[in-house]
């Protein structure tokens, strides 16, 4: 764990930089998912994603790294990902982003669950709570 | 027709079991090269989407706009990652980024004048608090539990 600001470690400043991106793609998402449908959004997303990939890769001088572990784990994120995103986008044609959103936003707990069994991590009672007020948060949402 | 909670859910679970990909791979490849192998993961099902579907009578302004949102994913997948790499546990990282949804319900209110009802605003206050308390981890315990990872 890289702490050399006890505070507020660096990987935290990744992460508030995540939401950002990720929210404003949920945003755009939205707007885009009113004349397109969510296999179009999908085909658009993936060919947006490109750049980014090609400028990693350019920043890396080619130098990547070929790890099969690696390798697997990172084409399952892009699959799941990608075939998880068709049914967000499907969602967000029946409901406002403001409901949907909140609510995939919640897959967080299956990670959590998965992340006990497999890596061992361990949920302390703040986490244990915030499991709950997830799961309530999904019936009031889905009523 | 199917309920929008079907589709929500079937999103869910993917991205539930993507949380766990995330963090093997970054335990095994740079945050960077993390970001291209997930890109071709997206590239694997293109095929079949472009079989399924066009382009074609879309306007340049759609276009536009799912092109920019796929370059923004990309740069929220690399900043996830990079938090992964630099320490984060999947247990704090994966919830934490969850909250992008404020971001998001920041912007809709603001340019879609979309209005949630009052129990659908409390349902999004359950699940934001929900989010912030599954982060919360105190720091002595994930330096001990993230050496304890290290070794998968």
């Amino acid at each position: 764990m890289q702490t050399e600001r006890r505070q507020f470690p660096i990987w935290l400043w990744y992460a508030l930089l995540c939401i950002f991106w990720w929210g404003l793609w949920g945003f755009l998402s939205k707007i885009g998912s009113v004349a397109a449908s969510p296999l179009q959004m999908q085909i658009l997303f993936t060919l947006g994603m490109l750049p980014v990939a090609i400028a990693m890769l350019l920043q890396m001088r080619g130098k990547l790294d070929r790890n099969a572990g690696g390798i697997a784990y990172g084409l399952l994120s892009g699959i799941v990902t990608g075939l998880g995103t068709l049914g967000y986008y499907a969602a967000l044609r029946d409901q406002d982003a403001s409901v949907v959103t909140p609510v995939t936003g919640l897959f967080p707990v299956l990670t959590v669950l998965l992340a006990f069994v497999v890596l061992r991590e361990r949920l302390n009672k703040v986490q244990m709570g915030g499991m709950l007020l997830a799961l309530a948060s999904i019936v009031i949402l889905s009523i | 027709m199917i309920h929008w909670m079907a589709y929500a859910s079937f999103a869910i679970v993917l991205w539930g079991v993507n949380g766990l990909f995330m963090k093997l791979g970054t335990n095994r490849v740079s945050a960077r090269s993390m970001v291209i192998w997930v890109t071709l993961g997206f590239v694997v099902l293109l095929p079949f989407l472009c079989e399924t579907t066009t382009l074609f009578g879309l306007s340049a302004r759609v276009i536009l706009v799912g092109l920019i949102a796929g370059a923004v994913n990309g740069l929220g997948n690399w900043a996830v990652f990079a938090c992964l790499e630099k320490g984060a546990k999947a247990s704090v990282a994966i919830p934490l980024t969850a909250l992008y949804p404020l971001c998001t319900i920041v912007l809709a209110t603001a340019f879609l004048k979309e209005r949630p009802t009052v129990l659908q605003w409390f349902g999004i206050a359950l699940a934001v608090a929900g989010g912030a308390m599954l982060s919360y981890e105190p720091a002595a315990a994930t330096v001990q539990e993230e050496q304890l990872n290290c070794a998968q």
